[in-house]
């Protein structure tokens, strides 16, 4: 396959996994930015707003890793339920491309809720080429590990039942448990050096200084930037190496 | 004749359970025609068509389509061929028109070659009337009719029809048979999985019967015919008890009926001396159900289970 016709095919598969079904479904989209805007409203109303940029922050970052349960999701039942993996295999599409056009059509469904937390984000005046970089950055890196981890998964259930166990074990390890929507500051001292095994930590620290709360130090940001570069590479060879393209 | 996919002592253990699906498989199938793979549930053919259509690793043995060993060239294999799995459904947000044309696309077809091939393939399989329809509208049989649709359309030079015609009714089977013939009439490869053998004796050049993981039998129709013992089948309804049937060859009793297989020399004789008592008589050559019955002792519908690994 050519390079042209990869980019096709990546295409195709955000259009038809993500374009087609919205407009056939507008209602599918309530379901990807409902749990972010959710957190958002209950952390500032029970922060009395202190914690809004803190919301913000963490509610990107959230809405990326739904992408990766998601994908994972569909996979699974096109797999399992609809055979559509099979049908790909045999064709000249190649995992990779199957995976980043599942993945790039998940993130046609964030978009909507994305511009919600992206407009959130630009009212409160903190949009510089340096904090717009940041946010994009994190997002892309945080899209690709989410993504790479849920098709991972994805490849090795029997069922897409087995995904409703794993999407809130991730939702929770990931983004409800890490210091995402509050300071890590709030955490006990014992617990805080837990927080640092889980990659989003890294993410939202970077993002707050996007958001207006001062952000790492130069040092603290290049630790951040390698742990999350590390941690998604980590994965997208993980996914290379043990995702079940073609059964065993 | 070339051979489009060659199996050589082509072995799939289940690594989970451990159940052996094929055992030592040997098997030529040739190129630009189509071939019938004919079992019983659990006879190993769908595992023999996965493994074929690279999507299932081969346990020991090998397996080749057009020349390339499916283990160690799959990427090499994979443009060329195109599947519609076993109880494969479309997604189900998309219309027919829709599925075939993005297929395409998938497989890197240019805009207007999509176009005119999907224009063309759902004309040919009567779809056009529900090209705009929602799959997820349609009954079973369309959608499985719009899954054949999909990869007929495209230009892969072998095809992987896994029990196409399952669950489409009379009329439904005779437009996919149809479709199925199209291909073959333009030199391309069809490997086609059925439970049916009136639509494996219909489509197929050669036919392989797979049972317990192994090939019991292969060739073309008449061939398998003249490889059975008891190559004549006569029916004989009244009159005659199975007592005195029985010298003629094996008997059996259908719907109320004697099912008498029989050598030539003896249907004849047994046919004129049922007629000369006044019984119906129905007498010819075996079909593949009967081939089917007289090699692996069992019909094709017997569900019952086998000591024999699935």
């Amino acid at each position: 396959m050519s390079e042209r016709h990869r980019l096709r095919a990546i295409l195709t598969l955000a259009y038809l996994n993500g374009v087609v079904p919205i407009r056939t479904q507008p209602l599918y989209l309530l379901n990807v930015i409902a749990s972010p805007l959710s957190f958002l409203f209950f952390v500032t109303i029970a922060s009395n707003g202190v914690l809004l940029d803190y919301a913000v922050g963490g509610g990107m970052i959230m809405m990326m890793l739904s992408v990766g349960t998601s994908l994972q999701t569909d996979i699974s039942h096109y797999k399992q339920d609809l055979k559509f993996q099979d049908v790909v295999v045999a064709s000249p599409v190649e995992a990779w491309v199957y995976v980043g056009g599942m993945a790039l059509s998940e993130l046609v469904y964030s978009l909507p809720g994305l511009a919600v937390f992206v407009f959130l984000w630009a009212i409160n005046g903190w949009v510089t080429l340096p904090a717009a970089l940041t946010l994009a950055g994190v997002l892309l890196l945080v899209w690709s590990f989410a993504s790479a981890l849920g098709f991972t998964l994805a490849t090795y259930f029997e069922d897409v039942r087995e995904t409703f166990v794993f999407s809130p074990l991730i939702s929770l390890g990931l983004s409800v448990l890490p210091p995402v929507y509050y300071p890590i500051q709030h955490l006990p001292a014992a617990v805080r050096p837990f927080a640092y095994l889980s990659p989003t930590t890294y993410a939202a620290d970077l993002m707050h200084g996007a958001v207006g709360l001062g952000g790492p130090t130069f040092t603290g940001a290049l630790i951040d930037w390698a742990v999350l570069l590390g941690f998604t590479l980590g994965l997208l060879f993980l996914a290379s190496v043990k995702a079940r393209w073609r059964e065993p | 004749m070339t051979s489009a996919i060659v199996a050589q002592g082509l072995s799939k253990v289940y690594p989970r359970g451990g159940v052996t699906a094929l055992s030592g498989v040997d098997l030529e199938i040739p190129a630009g025609d189509v071939f019938g793979l004919i079992g019983r549930n659990g006879a190993g053919k769908t595992t023999f068509v996965r493994v074929a259509a690279t999507q299932l690793m081969p346990s020991a043995g090998h397996l080749s389509v057009l020349g390339h060993d499916v283990a160690q060239a799959a990427d090499r294999i994979r443009p060329r061929i195109a599947a519609v799995p076993q109880e494969s459904r479309p997604l189900y947000f998309l219309t027919v028109d829709q599925l075939v044309y993005l297929y395409l696309r998938l497989r890197g077809h240019e805009r207007s070659d999509a176009r005119e091939r999907t224009d063309r393939v759902l004309a040919e399989l009567d779809l056009t009337s529900i090209a705009h329809r929602l799959v997820s509208r349609l009954s079973g049989g369309m959608r499985r009719r719009a899954m054949v649709a999909m990869v007929l359309a495209s230009d892969a030079e072998v095809l992987f029809l896994d029990e196409p015609t399952t669950g489409l009714d009379p009329i439904a089977r005779r437009e996919v048979w149809a479709a199925i013939r199209r291909a073959r009439r333009e030199r391309r490869t069809v490997l086609l999985t059925t439970h049916y053998l009136d639509e494996a004796e219909a489509l197929s050049s050669r036919v392989a019967l797979l049972d317990g993981g192994r090939v019991r039998l292969e060739g073309t129709p008449a061939e398998l015919r003249q490889r059975v013992r008891l190559p004549y089948r006569v029916t004989v309804e009244g009159v005659l008890t199975r007592g005195e049937l029985e010298p003629y060859g094996e008997v059996s009793e259908v719907n109320g009926a004697h099912l008498v297989f029989a050598r030539e020399r003896e249907a004849r004789e047994l046919a004129m001396a049922a007629l000369g008592r006044g019984a119906r008589v129905a007498m010819g050559p075996v079909s593949l159900e009967d081939i089917f019955l007289q090699v692996v002792g069992r019909r094709l519908d017997d569900e019952s289970p086998v000591e024999e690994p699935a």
